[in-house]
Order: C-alpha cells, then structure tokens, then sequence
C-alpha cells in the first residue's frame, strides 16, 4: 500500500465532502486513523450491498455464511482471518461466540458460531504465487435467498476488463472514480478512514469490532492446535455490528 | 468556491433519482429547488424525501428562489427545446439529459441561444465518469491494443417504458410522429433513443467520426409498445473502424410504476459492454461489474444488484467546474450534435433499408 497516495485521495475528499482532520497510518500491516484500527472490508461496496440485502428484506432468516480467502504467500493467515470473522460478524449481525479450526500449511478451515445460531464457514489460504491477486467469496444462505459477491455459476473473479496485449493478458477492475488509480485495498482504507472522519463509522464500535475479531482468529489457530472449540464470552452493551452510512444505489 | 445553487426540472426522466445522492452530498452545490412536470412526478419525487422543495410552476421556482444558477433538465425529451430555452433566457446553466433533441434544426437553436447566454450546457452521457469506462479509454490512449480496427458495444437494458411512459410515446421521445419504415406499425423513439452513450463513446476511443451506418429492427418484445425495443446497427468510422452496436432494450422488466427492487425479470437491469479488436491486441469490458448476486425478494429469483453507480458523482464536478472555471464541458452540444445524427443514421437506414452517410 501507498500511504503517501492515500493520504492524498483522503485530502481530496475531506476537501470535497467536508471531515475532520486525520492521516493513515501503518501499524503491523494494518491501517489505522489514529489508534483506531480501519476496516475497509465493512467499507466495500460488495459487502455494503450484502448488509443491506441482510437489513432490507431481500434476505429473510439467514442461516449460514460460507466465506473464502485466498492471498499470496508470505501473507498473515491471521490478520486475514481476523478481516473475514469481523465481516462474518457483521453480515450475520452477531459476535462469534465459538470458533473451532483446523491448519494445514498455508491453510486454515474455520468453522465458528455466531451468538444468534449462524454458522460461519472460513477458507483461509496464503498459498497464491507472489503478486498474485487475492481472492474472497462471501455467501450468505437465508431461509429466504441466497447472495453472494461471486458469480454463482462460476465462482472465479470476474474482472470489468480483460487486455489480450503484446505482452500477454492482464485484468482490471476499477472500483472508485473519485479515487482511480488506487489499489483495490487502498481504495477501502481510504474510504474507511473518510467514514471515520466523518463520523459514519464509530471509532468505539471499529475498536472494540476489531479486538473481538483479532481475538477470535487468535483463537481459531488456538483451537486447531488444541484440536478443540474455543468458546468466546458476549459482552453485553456496545453493538458493533451495526450499518454504516453509505450512498444508496437503486 | 461559492457553492452553486441548483434546481433539477421535469422529474419525468428516467435518471432523476440517480441525482437525488449527489446533489445533497457535494459540498460544491446547493441544491434549492425542484419543479416536477405535474402532480404524478411530484408525488413520485416526494417517495425519495429528499427535503428540497417541489414546484409545478417554474416561475413560481424561480420567484421563490431568484439566485438559482443551474437546472438538472430531467424531463421528456419533446419538454427540453422550450425548458433550455427557459433556462437561457434567464441566464441559467444547463445540465441536460442524454438527448437534448433529434430535430436538428431545434438543435442548432439550442446552440445558439446557449452560445448567446453564455451558459454552460453539458450532455449527460454519465458512462465517462464510470471507473471501468476510465480504465477503457486510458489502455488504448497508452496503445495497449494498438491501432484499434473494430468495436463491438452494447448498451441493454430493460425498457423503462412503464415507470416513464413518454419513452414509449414516439413525439414525447422522439419529437416527432416517424413511422419507422413502410409497412411497420412502430414510430421512432424506442430504444435507440434511449441509449446514446456506445454511439459517442467510441468517437473518443477512435478520435474519429462517423462515415456511414446501416440498422435493422426486430419483432419487439413487448406487445403493444409502439416505438422499436430491439434494434441493432453495423458501420463504418471514417478511420476504417468498424463497428457492431445493440442499443436494445433486450432485458425483460415488471411493470413497476416506480423503478426499485424487483423491476429486472432478466438478473442484470443494464449491461454496457464493449469488445476492442487492435491491430496488436484485443480487449473485452463489463462496465457494469462485478456485482453482488441474490435469489431473495422480492421476486426470489436470480438478480444482479449493482456495486458501481458513482458516475453521477463525476459528471456534477464537471458540470460545477465548468460553470466556476469557464469550462466547455467534454460532452457539449456541439461535440453531442453527431452523436444525435449517428442515431438519425440509424433510423434513416431502417427507414431506407440502405447505410446512411452519417451527419448528410
């Protein structure tokens, strides 16, 4: 990531849009604005569109999550899983309360439980070559419809473009206008610092969202190497799993 | 910078909704006021609770808010002469939808009367603010295809006709009463109409201009509908580039008298996709995609739901650094008028049966 490229993007649109002051900064692999930690998988549009489906009626009695994550190797499996326990919590609207997994390699299969009864599947993989795109599926399987940020019949990325040029195929897809030129993961930071600034998003809430996924990955390779489910207490009081503000699209 | 007092008019247009986020998100714009076309739009309008007053009298707007700037003409396109007109005469800046007119001699007026008022006037061809529409043109600008020899476009979707009914109604959409040939019982003002931007967008991927276009109609989809919703049109730019566009309007819809969850019967509502042959490569796009993909309500079938709809964002900032800057617009009357004329091609050679030399 290019920090000194996000924090430029994050200028233009507290210039354009109006927020308080604040910069990116890196801590361990992980962006931060000030000491509260991002999460700009709650910021992509695939996720908010997911939420909403949860939130709006599109998708009634949501039984399963099934997510998947593959990065190339050398990647943090946990960092990585602690992002999509964090985003299973919020899709599914309710703190993991048990996470039990198994590790092989590069792998690790996780399968943990919601407080409200969901169950959540987790692939994680950091076995992709070097410079490798990563990858992530998210379903979500309700009593009434299924969504998902795949496309069903395929489960491979789609990509907007496709160039066959002289120098073999590459594939683009461009998420952000106002932010072009930024990476897939640069775009979300920079947009999740922006909802902080502008308080959309809760800096108690990503705080205490990030300790309970952080805590719970933690926990998965804990229970791999214990060959037993690890049980985690609900703390009563701040819901972190609540929507955030964002730009309706139909 | 002041912020621009704005006010959008009509409230019929298919797009006006699309506005609704961006007007009140941009710092740079104020916007005042709404003046829906009749008592229908303005309660449709009402729906989004947007907080910014609604009138049916444009003077009425104008004498309740004397500073407005510039006007969001969202209206039928037989309503924009006579609102552009309105706007000019009163100094007013003007965003106009996609077609501002396909009469051609109304069109140079609006022109001139533009030119004489000294305002902005941009054409809403969004697509330009899309990201993948960015990308697109930025890989054959750095020549990654090289010369590029042939476009194959899309522009689909379902028909609107049902929440917007003057896109079915050949003299509100197209002007005019043109049947589409002899012996059809269709008008012009289908679905061409309603898809301008693969016909201008590959005048900036080429750098060229039209030399001749042939198109042909398809039995329609949807009975009773008397304008064309299944077209298509081969041609030639005057670069050799050649070219294959379907501006259809392929994709089934219910019947819905507001657009919202539920309209699509085919899962993806609009798919704009263009394939580039080069003498040193080829590309393929989906500027609608990736989405997200569900079977749940309303409907409990497959449906693509939009991930990308920040071109709205775009095309404002252009439209307001235009008006504070004393900027012509990408995409202004005179850089649009043959882009309309490419669409008359195609009606003249569905009409003729022959290509038509565009622009003659």
């Amino acid at each position: 990531m290019n920090l000194k490229k996000m924090n430029k993007g994050l200028d233009f649109l507290r210039g354009k849009y109006g927020a308080a002051k604040g910069q990116i900064t890196v801590k361990d692999g992980h962006c931060f604005v000030g000491s509260t930690p991002l999460l700009p998988g709650r910021m992509e549009r695939k996720i908010v569109e997911l939420k909403k489906m949860t939130e709006n009626g599109t998708l009634e009695g949501v039984s399963t999550l099934r997510f998947a994550a593959f990065a190339p190797k050398g990647v943090d499996m946990e960092a990585m899983l602690a992002k999509e326990l964090d985003l299973a919590a919020y899709l599914g609207a309710s703190d993991i309360v048990r996470v039990m997994a198994v590790a092989s390699g590069n792998a690790i299969n996780v399968l943990a439980k919601l407080a409200n009864d969901v169950n959540v599947s987790v692939e994680i993989g950091a076995g992709l070559p070097k410079g490798a795109e990563p990858y992530d599926r998210h379903e979500i399987i309700a009593k009434r419809g299924v969504a998902c940020d795949q496309t069903v019949d395929t489960h491979t990325k789609h990509e907007s473009i496709r160039c066959w040029g002289a120098e073999g195929m590459a594939e683009y897809t461009d998420v952000d206008t106002e932010l072009f030129g930024l990476s897939y993961d640069e775009i979300w930071n920079v947009r999740a610092a922006f909802a902080l600034l502008q308080k959309r998003a809760d800096a108690k809430v990503w705080k205490a969202a990030w300790a309970k996924a952080t805590k719970a990955a933690k926990l998965a390779f804990a229970a791999d190497k214990s060959k037993a489910a690890k049980t985690i207490a609900v703390k009563k009081g701040l819901d972190t799993n609540q929507s955030i503000k964002v730009a309706e699209v139909r | 910078m002041k912020p621009v007092k704005i006010a959008m008019m009509g409230m019929t247009h298919g797009h006006t909704r699309k506005y609704y986020q961006t007007l009140l998100d941009n710092q740079k714009l104020d916007w005042v006021a709404s003046c829906a076309q009749d008592a229908d739009a303005k309660k449709t309008y009402e729906l989004y609770k947007t907080g910014v007053p609604c009138y049916l009298d444009p003077e009425e707007m104008y004498k309740k808010h004397p500073d407005i700037e510039a006007v969001v003409i969202a209206s039928a396109n037989d309503r924009h002469f006579e609102q552009m007109k309105w706007c000019a005469e009163k100094g007013i800046h003007i965003l106009s939808m996609k077609i501002p007119t396909f009469d051609m001699k109304e069109y140079d007026e609006m022109i001139a009367m533009c030119d004489k008022a000294g305002i902005v006037c941009q054409i809403e061809l969004e697509m330009h603010y899309n990201s993948v529409v960015r990308r697109l043109e930025k890989l054959v600008k750095e020549g990654a295809i090289g010369k590029i020899k042939s476009v194959q476009a899309t522009n689909i979707t379902l028909s609107p006709v049902w929440a917007f009914p003057w896109q079915g109604d050949p003299k509100s959409s197209f002007g005019s009463v043109v049947p589409l040939k002899a012996g059809d019982p269709r008008f012009r003002g289908g679905a061409l109409c309603d898809h301008p931007h693969i016909f201008d967008l590959i005048r900036h991927l080429t750098g060229s201009s039209f030399d001749y276009i042939y198109a042909e109609v398809a039995p329609n989809l949807r009975d009773g509908l008397k304008v064309e919703d299944m077209l298509m049109a081969v041609g030639k730019m005057k670069d050799g580039t050649a070219f294959l566009f379907d501006p259809s309007w392929s994709r089934l819809e219910e019947k819905l008298k507001v657009p919202g969850p539920g309209w699509e019967r085919f899962p993806k509502r609009m798919e704009v996709n263009v394939t580039i042959t080069g003498d040193k490569g080829m590309i393929t796009c989906d500027c609608f995609g990736p989405n997200v993909y569900h079977n749940g309500a309303p409907n409990d079938r497959y449906t693509v739901q939009y991930t990308y709809f920040d071109e709205w964002i775009g095309l404002i900032d252009e439209f307001v650094d235009c008006i504070r800057n004393h900027k012509t617009p990408l995409i202004n009357l005179k850089w649009h008028k043959e882009t309309i004329q490419s669409m008359l091609g195609c009606y003249e050679s569905i009409k003729s049966g022959k290509i038509a030399k565009v622009g003659k």
